[in-house]
């Protein structure tokens, strides 16, 4: 039995302690906002915030996220309610098919959180963590951008 | 024909209608699904490139915990099915492996884990066969033999004119011999299916673009009604072409049906990578000429393709031939070929985006030599509006005689004024973009001449590049797209047309088309495009259909839904007024000359007219697509013109993409938002296959050796440079949905040739593709 605490709620998972963090998100919690391709922490579908910093969750094992605080994409907001990286990905279109989108803005969020000011190289330099097949690129920095003046302004 | 007329909603930039389920990560792909008791299924694959199974003994792995079933051969029927365009030719399993990855047999189990587990526990006895791996090979007549059709068939033939006398004229002629390798779609998000049956009737769900594809790929495998098969495509990653109809979803359906439960196969990253499909690998050999004063006289072209084991086309890259139609004369030639490698097939852009390299890499060598800069050359030889195609001459005779007459007698006489001129270009060209592209990107102060830099910084080379693309706007001839519009009693509607939903936003561009058409708010229209149930038979989202010929079905069902609400309306709500007197306004009928004084009426309220009439007919209304589409091979084409400047380290071979500009004709532009980044994915694709990416086969073996994404390597957001520009050019197609046409494929024919050739102004030296550091120092003769 594992004891999680995923966007503040507290979970207790069974099952192998050596599965990863990204199966159990999706496949016990139900949480498929978190996406997974290579499962080899290349192209980042699969991140979420461990205590505020962005992890590959395909390569975390679940009991190392034991006890520690883990965010995925549906805390950030609701298609209601949504938040500014959110709604700043909509407004520049930073996506086509959004199999990469979550990672990219939970990737976006620990980023903004280290530099809520940054030029368009670092916004650039600070995405290329993650891939985008679709080839959204320049609209992807252009959302960090606009996110971050959004979030400036709140 | 085609006027531009005022449009409210077709050409609004509006968001995706499913982009909050994006961002929230709460749209559900096919690997997010799962339904009640479902079973979990894992591929045998083969580990051999070319093996009969002589026997297979399942015992081992039946008798293992949690194990359901075992489908091997023995358990599927022997029929072959196809996937469009001829991406897949084959039986679902067969006991024979082509490839090493090919399928052999499946397990469903309780978990994904035991599945995992039995496929160790089967024992094949295989008996090996003779492989080849090399196009070359292959296409020898003493090759070992991958298919009964034969390695090889007849080649794909297009001529026009004659290419000795083309050649007589010459002043200069040049040649090339270019390699391509083979891309990888690289999918970002997997795949799954799951299928389940009810008695003798099963339903799919998967991730696909071509929904009634999916669904006539069950049918012809298993040979049962498709009235027993329901498909629910949904949304997929980053597609490009892998996730049509896929052999493993085929498999699911077998192994569902023979565990007696629903059962989910998920493909792992590799093997999306290694066993689905990948860019044919392209040998380009050919010869072209011009006269001094840069007129092309002739193209001489020996194209082959390497199907991989599969595939079965032949037929790739004509408009790009087509685009240069300015050729006098011209023989291009295209061989397909199986090898014992995974099946190849189409990918954004195909044999477009390979073609284009060749013809301008050689029209490129000619303007040098016939001192024209790139656009000149260009603007001289290339197709304008009007001009008849050269490359369709013959297929046009053909056609006429086959048809005893003109295609157009075919046609009721009324609707001939709908239809273009056929066997000339209807609309769009390159040459304006190439006029506005080069003033907007200071072309005349930056290009400083042919393979020389426009700035030299210690090894550090800046040039800049041209190029241009052309593909289809769908194809007919696998069948004619339609669509279903049902208004509902409240007055809004629903789209039912087969289509993708791979990241492209037809889901939002249809009901666009749809909601201009009736007269409603984008709110109160949406599309469904995946389910086989409610929408009818269509090509699904290949060869750039989905906008040209899904989106002209759109528009005209949702015309004769409108007629329908106008008639019913003029009879009973206008005193029988004449219903083209009427007009529809964000859902409210009125006069059309005068909408503010007189009498209104909305649709909800003309339906629930019936509804409360006891002798009313309906409380809802269908329209429907009634008149041929005219066949668009013969009229319709997308353009693109890139402009791109780099930086090359003549030290290092690194290539750094500073500067881009795209320009793009697709006809009037539905969606501003989504075509702008339909056309820089386009590029970013192109770039990366130009610059990176390259899926290694073995020699030996035959396997994909990069397949996963570390080391298949793609661009990111630092290689581009995302202060990138996109310009449109709308030249009114008479015939698309409000002027539309294709858009998705043509950009990556156009990046591609035109970063060649700044690598070329900025190094002197034509790099062969990918043009990696390696190769880039390769050509400069420094490793």
């Amino acid at each position: 039995m594992t004891k999680l605490t995923v966007n503040n709620k507290k979970y207790e998972v069974s099952g192998s302690s050596a599965r990863t963090l990204a199966s159990v998100l999706r496949n016990d919690l139900g949480l498929t906002g978190t996406k997974v391709s290579c499962a080899e922490g290349e192209c980042g579908s699969c991140t979420v915030l461990l205590d505020g910093q962005p992890v590959t969750s395909c390569l975390v094992l679940v009991d190392q996220a034991e006890g520690r605080k883990i965010e995925t994409i549906e805390s950030l907001g609701r298609p209601d309610q949504l938040h500014p990286i959110q709604q700043a990905f909509i407004d520049e279109q930073g996506f086509q098919c959004g199999a990469c989108t979550p990672g990219f803005i939970i990737a976006a969020k620990a980023f903004l959180a280290e530099n809520p000011n940054p030029t368009e190289d670092e916004a650039s330099i600070a995405m290329s963590g993650n891939i985008c097949r679709c080839g959204a690129h320049p609209y992807i920095v252009r959302a960090v951008l606009n996110a971050a003046e959004k979030m400036r302004g709140l | 024909m085609g006027m531009k007329e005022k449009l409210s909603i077709v050409g609004k930039g509006v968001p995706v209608k499913d982009a909050a389920s994006k961002v929230t990560g709460s749209l559900r792909y096919a690997v997010d699904m799962g339904i009640h008791r479902m079973a979990f299924g894992k591929i045998l694959r083969s580990p051999h490139p070319h093996a009969r199974v002589k026997s297979i003994d399942t015992s081992r792995a039946e008798a293992l915990p949690g194990v359901i079933t075992v489908l091997t051969h023995h358990d599927t029927p022997r029929n072959n099915w196809e996937a469009a365009w001829f991406n897949y030719r084959g039986n679902v399993l067969d006991g024979i492996a082509r490839f090493v990855g090919d399928e052999v047999a499946a397990v469903a189990a309780e978990s994904e884990d035991i599945a995992e587990r039995a496929l160790e526990l089967i024992d094949i006895n295989w008996e090996i066969l003779p492989h080849v791996f090399d196009i070359e090979e292959a296409a020898k007549p003493d090759a070992p033999q991958i298919r009964e059709e034969g390695n090889v068939r007849p080649p794909f033939l297009v001529e026009w004119g004659d290419i000795s006398q083309g050649e007589a004229e010459s002043d200069f002629v040049v040649d090339c011999d270019i390699k391509f390798p083979s891309q990888q779609y690289a999918p970002l998000g997997r795949n799954a299916s799951i299928a389940e049956w009810d008695n003798d009737k099963v339903t799919l769900w998967t991730s696909s673009q071509t929904p009634s594809e999916v669904k006539d790929g069950v049918h012809e495998a298993l040979d049962i009604p498709q009235s027993k098969i329901r498909v629910q495509a949904l949304p997929c990653g980053s597609s490009f072409g892998i996730w049509w109809s896929n052999n493993f979803m085929m498999v699911t359906v077998l192994l569902a049906r023979k565990a007696g439960r629903a059962v989910k196969i998920e493909l792992n990253n590799e093997e999306c990578m290694a066993t689905v499909k990948r860019r044919h690998e392209e040998r380009a050999r050919g010869r072209m000429g011009c006269t001094k004063d840069g007129k092309l006289t002739f193209l001489d072209m020996n194209h082959m393709i390497d199907n991989g084991a599969y595939g079965f086309k032949d037929d790739v890259g004509y408009a790009s031939l087509e685009l240069w139609n300015g050729i006098g004369n011209a023989r291009c030639q295209i061989t397909g070929v199986n090898t014992n490698r995974v099946t190849a097939g189409c990918f954004r852009g195909v044999g477009d985006c390979t073609m284009s390299v060749a013809l301008e890499r050689m029209a490129d060598q000619l303007a040098e030599k016939a001192g024209l800069d790139p656009i000149q050359f260009r603007t001289k030889n290339q197709i304008s509006a009007g001009d008849e195609f050269n490359s369709m001459k013959q297929y046009a005779e053909e056609l006429r005689q086959e048809m005893n007459g003109d295609p157009l007698d075919f046609v009721a006489p009324e609707l001939h004024h709908k239809w273009p001129k056929l066997f000339h270009l209807s609309s769009g060209s390159s040459l304006p973009m190439l006029d506005d592209g080069a003033a907007r990107f200071r072309w005349n102060e930056k290009f400083k001449g042919w393979g020389i830099p426009s700035s030299i910084q210690g090894a550090k080379h800046r040039a800049v590049g041209v190029g241009t693309g052309s593909h289809t706007c769908g194809v007919e001839t696998e069948g004619n797209s339609s669509a279903v519009v049902r208004l509902n009693p409240d007055g809004s509607a629903r789209v039912f047309v087969s289509a993708g939903r791979q990241g492209q936003g037809s889901e939002t561009t249809q009901a666009q088309v749809a909601a201009e058409a009736l007269g409603l708010s984008l709110d109160m229209v949406e599309a469904e495009l995946g389910d086989t149930d409610s929408a009818p038979w269509g090509h699904g989202s290949i060869a750039s259909n989905t906008m040209y010929r899904a989106g002209w079905a759109t528009r005209e069902a949702a015309l004769d839904a409108r007629q329908q609400v106008l008639e019913l309306a003029a009879r009973d709500c206008f005193d029988g007024i004449d219903p083209e007197s009427l007009d529809i306004v964000e859902g409210v009928v009125g006069l059309k000359d005068n909408p503010a004084s007189g009498k209104t009426v909305t649709i909800s309220e003309v339906l629930n007219l019936f509804r409360s009439d006891a002798m009313g007919q309906m409380s809802s209304i269908t329209g429907r697509n009634k008149d041929p589409m005219p066949p668009t091979l013969a009229y319709s084409r997308q353009f693109a013109t890139h402009f791109v400047e780099v930086e090359v380290d003549t030290e290092t071979g690194q290539i750094k993409i500073l500067d881009y500009l795209a320009l793009q004709d697709s006809g009037t532009v539905v969606n501003p938002q989504i075509l702008k980044n339909q056309v820089i994915g386009g590029a970013i694709c192109g770039l990366g296959y130009a610059l990176y990416e390259e899926l290694k086969l073995s020699p030996e073996t035959g396997e994909a050796l990069n397949a996963n994404l570390l080391d298949y390597k793609l661009l990111r957001t630092a290689d581009f440079p995302a202060h990138a520009e996109v310009v449109f050019h709308e030249s009114y197609d008479p015939v698309g949905p409000y002027g539309a046409r294709g858009a998705g494929e043509s950009p990556m024919a156009a990046a591609i040739p035109a970063v060649v050739q700044a690598v070329y102004n900025a190094t002197g030296v034509w790099v062969d593709m990918p043009m990696s550091p390696e190769n880039v120092m390769r050509a400069l003769g420094k490793v």
